[in-house]
């Protein structure tokens, strides 16, 4: 392969995932939600900065049947989000980052009005690459040319958004969940251009935690376990080169989220438990140096019986920009 | 400044804006906070007095409380009060009531279960979310607390349930959670 041609390819490979990975589903604001998505950096680059924007719209929800329902007559549900992302690079095949999202919930839910911001929940992430050299091909002549590349990592999420916990009014203060998380993730992605496909899963337990207050009243202080996470991602995507090689990425992504129910003092809560189904389609403009990304996504959630179960259906438009020092 | 540095500091400064409101989640803690109450006292706190109160049912008719407390026109054992808000976690509150709570306790005394419906500001939007919801014809009295009264005058938040003794006393005040603490209140004061 040209020389040129492998540095865009062992850059741009890694910035379809990061896409991909910062459009994964989150969670609802009524249930705790603008956690930080994962950041991965190009194999041998230096750092990263990241910063996106997003926009999610609520449209009504599934119940535990898993049938949707609509929201109340006259609402309107919205969280704003900004994601602040850094990613950096301690050794070959390791690499650490940290997001910090900042959360703004525009709610109008039926006759009752609230406007509340606040951090949502911070995520801390270490990344071991299982290659030294780039997965990406023009062309496959060997074997070895099917070799994907594969990501291991584990993050964090530490409670740094406000939780029912925490001295607020009521859930619509709720920017992020309380607990914290450590999730095991597995990365694989391909790239035979102008195609690619990647599959990700990732598996998260939550901490158990006191609880002392409920939406500002103390309570008799009890015990509480959010149940397993359970993602995973299947992407397919094309790219398309100009002649000044920039290039243009488009992304079809399927996500799948569940959570098990949480455990009260020992006790399965019975009630709690969720998970949702969701597309979503994203463009990525790079330009020729790979340095700078600019990511434009749309995640949505189809409003039908079965897409989703005890769970906010919702609508994600997001825009993003990476910038990778090298 | 380096890149690291300068990204330590904006997102420290923006932990800092609300650090008030989040290290009971960082650091969470299993002290008993709650403040003595005086039983007997009118207040909010399991042990204390309901004031009584009057509210619309999605009908439009006036639920009085007292009418339903000992000594009243249909006084009930126990009334119990789910403030809902329509929402996902509050609707399977509200079906575990229905399916486990209601027929565990159906032939042990009078239970009066109330969904509080703090959010809909009307009568009529109250109806229409029973409707939509599937409440009509249940076992439960749907209430449209149209300017939040209820909801303040118990402190309450989306998920809160209340239980009311015979006499006005509060004896549970707190989230849903898994339903046992409810149905181990109705245990014990039914006969």
């Amino acid at each position: 392969m040209k020389p040129a041609l492998w540095i865009i390819s062992m850059v741009f490979s890694v910035n379809i995932i990061q896409v991909v990975f910062n459009s994964s589903a989150r969670a609802a604001s009524c249930c705790g939600g603008g956690s930080g998505a994962s950041l991965i950096l190009p194999k041998f680059s230096r750092a990263m900065l990241d910063f996106g924007a997003s926009y999610e719209h609520y449209d009504g929800f599934w119940d535990n049947k898993g049938n949707w329902v609509a929201d109340p007559r006259g609402s309107d549900l919205n969280q704003y989000r900004i994601n602040l992302g850094y990613a950096h690079r301690l050794a070959p095949r390791w690499q650490a980052s940290a997001s910090l999202p900042y959360v703004w919930n525009r709610n109008q839910y039926s006759q009752l009005q609230r406007n509340t911001d606040g951090p949502g929940d911070a995520s801390l992430s270490f990344w071991y690459e299982a290659f030294d050299k780039i997965a990406c091909v023009w062309e496959v002549n060997t074997w070895e040319d099917l070799i994907p590349a594969v990501y291991w990592g584990g993050t964090l999420t530490v409670p740094t958004g406000v939780s029912p916990y925490d001295d607020v009014q009521d859930n619509f203060d709720i920017t992020g969940r309380g607990f914290y998380r450590f999730d095991a993730s597995v990365l694989i992605d391909k790239t035979i251009y102008p195609w690619n496909a990647s599959f990700s899963a990732n598996y998260g337990q939550y901490l158990e935690r006191d609880i002392n207050h409920e939406y500002g009243t103390a309570v008799e202080p009890y015990e509480k376990k959010l149940g397993d996470r359970f993602s995973s991602s299947v992407t397919f995507g094309y790219t398309h080169f100009t002649d000044e090689m920039n290039s243009l990425t488009t992304t079809l992504a399927y996500s799948y989220l569940k959570e098990d129910k949480a455990e009260i003092d020992g006790i399965t809560d019975s009630t709690s438990g969720f998970r949702k189904k969701s597309i979503a389609l994203t463009l990525a403009w790079a330009t020729p140096s790979r340095d700078w990304v600019t990511k434009l996504s749309w995640s949505h959630s189809p409003t039908r019986d079965g897409w989703g179960e005890n769970f906010s259906a919702t609508n994600v438009l997001s825009l993003g920009v990476s910038h990778v020092l090298r | 400044m380096s890149y690291v540095n300068r990204f330590l500091l904006v997102a420290g400064l923006i932990v800092l804006t609300a650090c008030g409101d989040i290290s009971d989640d960082l650091n969470p803690s299993d002290n008993d906070q709650r403040e003595d109450v005086v039983a007997g006292s009118i207040g909010n706190m399991p042990g204390q007095m309901v004031a009584d109160f009057t509210i619309k049912d999605s009908l439009g008719n006036d639920f009085i409380l007292s009418e339903f407390l000992a000594g009243g026109a249909t006084p009930a054992d126990v009334i119990v009060l789910y403030f809902t808000m329509w929402c996902p976690i509050c609707l399977s509150h509200s079906d575990h009531l229905n399916n486990f709570i209601i027929p565990q306790f159906e032939n042990r005394g009078t239970v009066i279960y109330g969904l509080v419906d703090y959010v809909s500001g009307s009568v009529s939007i109250t109806r229409a979310s029973e409707q939509a919801n599937g409440f009509v014809n249940s076992d439960f009295i749907t209430l449209a607390d149209e300017n939040q009264l209820l909801f303040n005058q118990l402190n309450a938040a989306m998920g809160t349930v209340v239980v009311i003794d015979n006499d006005g006393t509060i004896l549970l005040n707190e989230d849903y959670r898994t339903g046992t603490a409810l149905a181990d209140i109705l245990g014990q004061q039914l006969p």
